[in-house]
């Protein structure tokens, strides 16, 4: 378990901007909301699951999200087809924000071009740059308010 | 040289659910296309009703009232609870991308700058709000203002406001289903207690044009920018009918079952600060609404930050723990403690029962 800067951040996982994670298991990819994003949007309230056997590309829009009054996107890490959906999170969605690693994963996607997606993606000492810039900013616009 | 930002403002007349939503939801669209800067839209609604985008609207509202009384109701698409909108509410939707310069970062980032906004509106109105992180806005304890939003299109983000000018507090109490309206707090409805108006805290008549110049100001202030007025575009016209048609003004969007369960439960316990009621509305396994009264000794202000900090949080006991302590001081209310306040909220969660 990598921690950046007080966020749990593992190495094995991709990221994406959006801060969604991804944990490539053959073609399998299992996709959850990083420690950074929980910690950032506080409790999770709502989750707006897609649907098993839809397809997704790189990018899209699969998923919504609501923290307390701010409803946000669950962006697919990669393309392919939603196999699994954790529907754990319909009962009890805290599970993203105490364990978003673990039972709080989101959805499980057959991923259709992974090898190539998979480039796109934050990955190794990189997570440690995005995750820093991020927090650079925050300090930044915070000092000028 | 001046940067302009557009500025739709509609002081002609009240608009429908549909109009005004639609409108509002082409603001991050026609941004996110590059087509403009940021957009904001000042506007009043037709007597109305709002709900939050996963909210459960059959619960929340007594819909037979509603079209009794000729109130429109509709559903978002930004989050939170239900607001009651009309021409002495100003509504203000807000299309921006999240990495405007002058803009926090992250969610209650975003919440924080634009809050810092409507703060700065309202001092200059001579209003003196805090902001509730990360809900509202408060003058002395009484919620002014709500805010809302989402992020749709790509970095693209909109903001929702409601901020009372004048408030009809009776209307409310006949439309919403809640059971929350029962609640009666020292002889006061539990919302006259926890909401107040621009009217009110001025004590005077003030015009709703007024309140959307200082938020107009505010904004030209807090980012160094001058508005231009505008008004939509062809191809905004075609994306706002687009959104009436394809979303305002279908059932399957306004009547949607994409929401967590909603429940209501009463705690009651006999503490050594006297007896202690709590009334919780529970979306899932969160707390959408929690009044906290009895006998006890407190001020308004106390118990509302004490209800706010746990509104859209986890209803998990640990989460109701941290997020009161996070919050409590010492005798906020007196002769209790985090320990017996979490203790009634769990009996109110024990006893919950389906809407």
């Amino acid at each position: 378990m990598a921690e950046i800067k007080g966020y749990d951040m593992p190495d094995e996982l991709y990221y994406n901007k959006d801060h969604c994670w991804a944990r490539v298991d053959g073609s399998r990819v299992t996709v959850g909301m990083s420690d950074f994003f929980q910690k950032e949007a506080g409790d999770i309230v709502f989750i707006d699951l897609p649907e098993e056997e839809d397809e997704v590309e790189q990018g899209e829009v699969c998923g919504k999200i609501q923290s307390r009054k701010w409803i946000g996107k669950i962006v697919a890490p990669v393309s392919g087809e939603i196999v699994e959906v954790n529907e754990e999170l319909e009962e009890d969605t805290s599970l993203i924000n105490t364990d978003p690693y673990g039972e709080g994963w989101i959805l499980v996607i057959d991923a259709s071009d992974l090898e190539e997606e998979l480039e796109n993606l934050i990955h190794g000492e990189a997570v440690v740059d995005f995750i820093e810039a991020e927090i650079k900013r925050a300090e930044e616009e915070k000092a000028k308010a | 040289m001046s940067t302009y930002w557009r500025l739709f403002r509609n002081t002609e007349r009240s608009v429908s659910t549909a109009e005004g939503l639609s409108v509002d939801d082409t603001l991050p669209w026609s941004v996110a296309q590059g087509d403009s800067p940021p957009i904001l839209h000042l506007y009043t609604f037709v007597p109305s009703v709002i709900v939050g985008k996963y909210q459960d609207i059959e619960a929340a509202l007594k819909l037979d009232r509603c079209r009794a009384r000729g109130v429109e109701f509709n559903r978002r698409s930004t989050g939170g609870g239900t607001v009651i909108m009309g021409p002495e509410v100003v509504a203000l939707g807000f299309g921006f991308r999240a990495d405007t310069p002058g803009f926090e970062p992250g969610i209650s980032g975003i919440f924080r700058t634009v809050s810092g906004v409507l703060i700065r509106a309202l001092e200059t109105l001579g209003i003196r709000a805090v902001f509730q992180p990360k809900n509202d806005l408060e003058v002395g304890g009484k919620k002014i203002a709500g805010l809302s939003a989402a992020n749709e299109t790509g970095a693209c983000l909109l903001f929702h406001t409601s901020l009372l000018v004048d408030f009809d507090v009776p209307l409310m109490l006949d439309i919403m289903n809640t059971p929350l309206i029962k609640v009666r707090d020292k002889g006061y409805s539990c919302f006259s207690r926890r909401m107040t108006t621009v009217r009110q805290e001025l004590g005077r008549s003030i015009g709703v044009t007024t309140v959307m110049d200082a938020v107009q100001e505010a904004f030209e202030e807090r980012f160094g920018i001058r508005f231009r007025e505008d008004h939509p575009s062809a191809r905004e016209r075609d994306s706002i009918e687009r959104f009436i048609k394809e979303r305002y003004t279908r059932e399957d969007w306004i009547f949607s079952h994409k929401h967590p369960r909603s429940r209501m439960g009463v705690g009651r316990l006999k503490t050594r600060g006297g007896l202690l009621e709590i009334y919780l509305s529970l979306a899932g396994a969160s707390i959408e609404n929690v009044v906290i009264t009895g006998d006890f000794f407190s001020t308004p202000e106390n118990v509302h930050r004490l209800e706010n900090a746990l509104k859209w949080t986890s209803a998990r006991e640990e989460r109701i723990r941290e997020n009161l302590a996070s919050v409590w001081e010492e005798d906020m209310i007196h002769g209790l403690d985090v320990p017996t306040l979490t203790r009634a909220i769990l009996l109110a969660k024990e006893n919950q029962m389906r809407l």
